[in-house]
């Protein structure tokens, strides 16, 4: 069965300006969404209804994105900006504040990523200074920067964390001992690359430089772990192309790329279900479409969501193998 | 390599204005956001209108809950069918398996009944799904054998059609006593044969008549008998009494080959199909499935019902039983056994969206070999922890299956909760059970603390009754043994008491703003009549009191009098004691 979708709820932000990211919390209980208008809102929307919890104010430009950060932290949510700021905000007793502003980078930041939990509470943050910056809160209200200076020349446009794998077996930590987690996340550039970083003896390093699009990478999007070895991520560029990139063995050493589908236009964000079976689509051509794999390895599109443009908007079908 | 044989569904984001940019979109747990944007730009959008957020669900999802009858029963049929596996082989282990999909029958039926009454949208659909699923069990589950095939037809086609055959009708009224001795003999189970030879036998019979104009007075008559002789315009003609075109297939069958084979219903099943609809009419999806059941390609069946049905449950319920009676073949499609697989993780997924069929969920998922924990360990966690029943519960299904990340995780979730909310001993239990000794360290500074402003703690049988728990951080530690020593006082064991208080001063697990604390809950001790701490301890404490008092100069000087006064009380109150220890231990005790 091919999903139906319909409409439960409209949420009306009575943003100002464009908004320029929506996300639902952890459980789907609360909203957050941002935008030029350069405040951060957050929605409590259970049971289909829209109660505006907080306006934050704290940004000077537009906001860019948002994100959650995972229950156990706390209500926290992270919101990056033109401005070049990245914001944490907190709730506190009730009320939304503003708990940590990082400040060093030199031109927009793009994107925020939390990592996963298990890590701790890191967030990575992709900048068009061409730096990607890592907060790690270590406690007390201190939070510890790690920078990587032209990670993507031109500047970074997407950062995007891989699910956690505890190497070796899954054996019982004793109590307050942390397990060797190995760290990697990916980025996408104005170098048209996608880059994939590891961390080694507390500094991180470029692992692999995975190179496929002809023009801006502008997402990237680290598929959750279904228990398979194999990782996938994918990634979408100005070039109007999505690829899927796969590497099978655990060492992460190799990775191909599969051609999903090249649009007409550019394409400007990816991203997974929680249980990584569908790909959300979202291009310049006023449609989010979703696409599925099948057992055999294809990849077909199974619904198309628009704008409703006349004729125009022809939904995409068939699958794609091109190199 | 397959294609996708359906257009993609296309869903039009309502209101949107077109030419306003592009679109925004984000995955919930059980929902996806869509909005308008412009990707890229600083800002711009038209003044004075709100910026719209669209939550969208998929309908599958929104109508779970009138299904949800349909969905806990089945539940149970399911995991009969998963448990029963391996007692059974052979002719019991067919029955059981016919029983089986009787039972999802009876509960689509039930279904069925109870929408009745609400006259609701489902009941068609509900309807289509038990009579392709009995059609499957006659063909596929039970594997009927020419002869009682066409009975189970009859009987099949009797249950589903709302005007009654009346073909079988009038012959059965009228008086031909033949013809009502093939009936009784069909329903006597006579060897194939046997009822071959008595047909045809009959069947001549009637054809004399026939030939011979016994009917030519009564073209009524006539026409019956040519109905009975199996003549397809014959029966063509009465097409308006039969509602579709399996209706017309079995009557057909009935009078011209009533000891059809299994395989041979494909071809009069099309050319029934071709005669009754005709050229002009295109079958409906229910006529492909029908007809792809009775050219007996299951996987066809399968994958035209998912196309055709909205929900999982058919396909997930239905293959898994097909699965069962072995009948996916893993070479005759690329995924096979994946197949059973693939559809109940969509199903069980699908009911993650729900308050409480999730629970359901899970079962499913657990007999899911490849995939299922990993799927269960992705939704289990989106489940919103509201009460802490439901945390419980959540829980429990976690360590049932041993998994560790999951109940870590929530423990620290609820425990943050708890702490935010100020309740601390339930904080503390939380974070012992995830056995975050950060956490527990950070709650146990919070009640000392609590402890220095009130003078009393809250959560008193929580902290008595830690047991080994207790060594989960050293901070913990000394909160339950400062508590033991409370208690030692209590109890008027004093030399214990003091033992202890002396072993928490000096072991250094102490929290710095607690010295004093400790220090000053010396005091009753030392002015006890009989004297407690012996030189070597009093020596120890003041040791402490210096060290204390030391540091405090480094900083600051002490913020207020009653600090001072306290020093002061303190230092007399050690000299006395010591003077009085002195004494004690220099004297030789009488014997």
């Amino acid at each position: 069965a091919h999903p139906q979708v319909s409409v439960i709820n409209t949420v009306d932000t009575s943003h100002e300006d464009m908004i320029h990211d929506a996300q639902m919390d952890y459980y789907g209980t609360r909203l957050a969404t941002c935008s030029s208008d350069r405040s951060v809102k957050i929605f409590d929307v259970r049971n289909g209804g829209q109660i505006l919890i907080a306006d934050l104010r704290g940004h000077e430009g537009p906001v860019w994105q948002v994100a959650w950060a995972h229950p156990m932290y706390g209500n926290i949510l992270a919101s990056c900006s033109y401005d070049r700021k990245v914001i944490v905000w907190k709730e506190e007793n009730g009320t939304w504040e503003k708990t940590y502003e990082y400040t060093g980078h030199d031109s927009s930041v793009n994107s925020v990523c939390w990592a996963p939990h298990d890590y701790g509470l890191i967030l990575a943050c992709g900048s068009s200074d061409g730096a990607i910056s890592l907060l790690s809160y270590t406690g007390d209200g201190q939070w510890e920067v790690k920078k990587i200076s032209n990670a993507h020349t031109i500047g970074c446009n997407a950062v995007s964390w891989a699910p956690a794998v505890v190497p070796g077996s899954l054996i019982e930590q004793p109590s307050g001992q942390k397990p060797n987690y190995i760290k990697r996340f990916a980025s996408g550039g104005c170098d048209n690359l996608v880059k994939i970083w590891k961390e080694e003896d507390g500094q991180w390093k470029e692992e692999q430089k995975l190179e496929a699009h002809s023009d801006w990478v502008r997402d990237v999007a680290w598929a959750p772990s279904i228990g398979l070895p194999t990782s996938t991520i994918a990634s979408c560029s100005q070039d109007g192309r999505v690829f899927i990139w796969t590497c099978d063995d655990a060492s992460g050493n190799s990775w191909s790329p599969k051609l999903l589908h090249k649009f007409n236009d550019v394409v400007w964000h990816v991203s997974w279900s929680i249980t990584a079976n569908i790909l959300a689509v979202s291009g310049g051509d006023n449609k989010v479409t979703l696409w599925k794999e099948s057992v055999d390895g294809l990849w077909a599109c199974i619904s198309d969501v628009n704008k409703g443009q006349g004729g125009v908007s022809a939904a995409v079908e068939g699958q794609q193998n091109e190199q | 390599m397959e294609e996708p044989d359906v257009e993609p569904a296309v869903t039009v984001v309502p209101g949107a204005d077109p030419a306003a940019g592009q679109l925004c979109f984000a995955w919930g747990p059980t929902e996806v956001l869509v909005c308008e944007t412009r990707f890229g730009r600083t800002g711009g959008s038209r003044p004075g209108r709100p910026g719209s957020v669209f939550v969208f669900r998929k309908d599958e999802d929104i109508y779970i809950d009138a299904l949800r009858k349909l969905f806990n029963e089945s539940h149970g049929i399911f995991l009969g069918l998963q448990r029963s596996e391996e007692k059974l082989a052979g002719k019991s282990r067919k029955a059981h398996l016919v029983q089986v999909s009787k039972n999802y029958r009876s509960v689509i039926r039930a279904c069925m009944e109870d929408m009745h009454q609400a006259a609701s949208k489902f009941v068609p659909i509900l309807s289509a799904m038990e009579l392709i699923w009995n059609l499957c069990e006659i063909l596929f589950v039970e594997a009927a054998a020419a002869g009682p095939l066409l009975l189970r037809l009859l009987d099949w086609v009797r249950l589903h059609v709302c005007d009654v055959d009346n073909m079988v009708r009038e012959v059965l009224s009228s008086e031909d006593p033949s013809k009502h001795e093939l009936f009784w003999n069909l329903n006597n189970m006579q060897t194939l044969t046997e009822m071959e030879l008595k047909w045809q036998h009959w069947h001549e019979e009637c054809q004399r008549y026939l030939q011979n104009g016994t009917f030519a007075s009564s073209s009524h008559m006539e026409s019956i008998c040519k109905i009975l002789l199996g003549d397809e315009d014959a029966i063509l003609e009465k097409k308006e009494l039969m509602t579709t075109w399996y209706h017309f297939l079995v009557t057909r069958l009935l009078y011209s080959h009533p000891t059809v084979k299994p395989m041979e219903l494909r071809f009069y099943a099309q050319s029934s199909m071709d005669l009754f609809l005709g050229r002009e009419c295109s079958p409906e999806p229910l006529d492909t499935i029908l007809m792809a059941a009775f050219a007996f390609e299951i996987h066809e069946v399968i994958k035209e019902c998912s196309i055709a049905l909205s929900n999982w449950w058919f396909v997930a319920h239905l293959t898994d039983l097909l699965d069962h009676c072995k009948l996916l073949q893993s070479h005759n499609l690329y995924f096979g056994s994946n197949m059973r697989e693939f559809l109940l993780l969509e199903y069980a997924s699908g009911l993650f969206s729900h308050h409480s069929l999730w629970q359901l969920g899970v079962s499913y998922f657990d007999y899911c070999p490849e995939y299922g924990r990993a799927y269960l360990e992705l939704h289990i966690e989106r489940i919103p922890l509201n009460t802490e029943q439901k945390a419980l519960k959540v829980l429990r299904i976690c360590e049932r299956r041993q998994m560790q990340e999951q109940v870590r995780s929530i423990c620290k979730i609820m425990a943050m909760k708890a702490l935010r909310n100020n309740r601390l001993g339930s904080a503390l239990s939380w974070s012992i059970r995830a056995k975050d000794s950060a956490f527990a360290t950070l709650i146990s500074d919070r009640f000392l603390k609590d402890y220095c402003e009130r003078g009393s703690f809250s959560d008193l049988d929580l902290i008595d009754n830690l047991g080994p728990s207790m060594l989960l951080s050293d901070r913990l530690t000394f909160l339950a043994k400062y508590r033991e020593f409370h208690r030692l006082y209590g109890e008027e064991q004093f030399s214990e008491a003091a033992r202890l208080l002396l072993m928490l001063l000096t072991s250094h697990i102490a929290p710095c703003f607690f010295w004093m604390t400790l220090l000053t809950d010396a005091l009753p001790l030392l002015e006890q009549k009989e004297v407690i701490f012996s030189t070597e301890q009093t020596y120890g404490l003041m040791r402490c009191l210096e060290d204390l008092t030391a540091g405090k100069l480094d900083k600051q000087k002490f913020q207020d009098d009653v600090e001072t006064m306290k020093v002061e009380m303190l230092r007399l109150a050690l000299a006395r004691n010591l003077a009085r220890a002195i004494i004690k231990e220099g004297t030789l005790e009488a014997s």
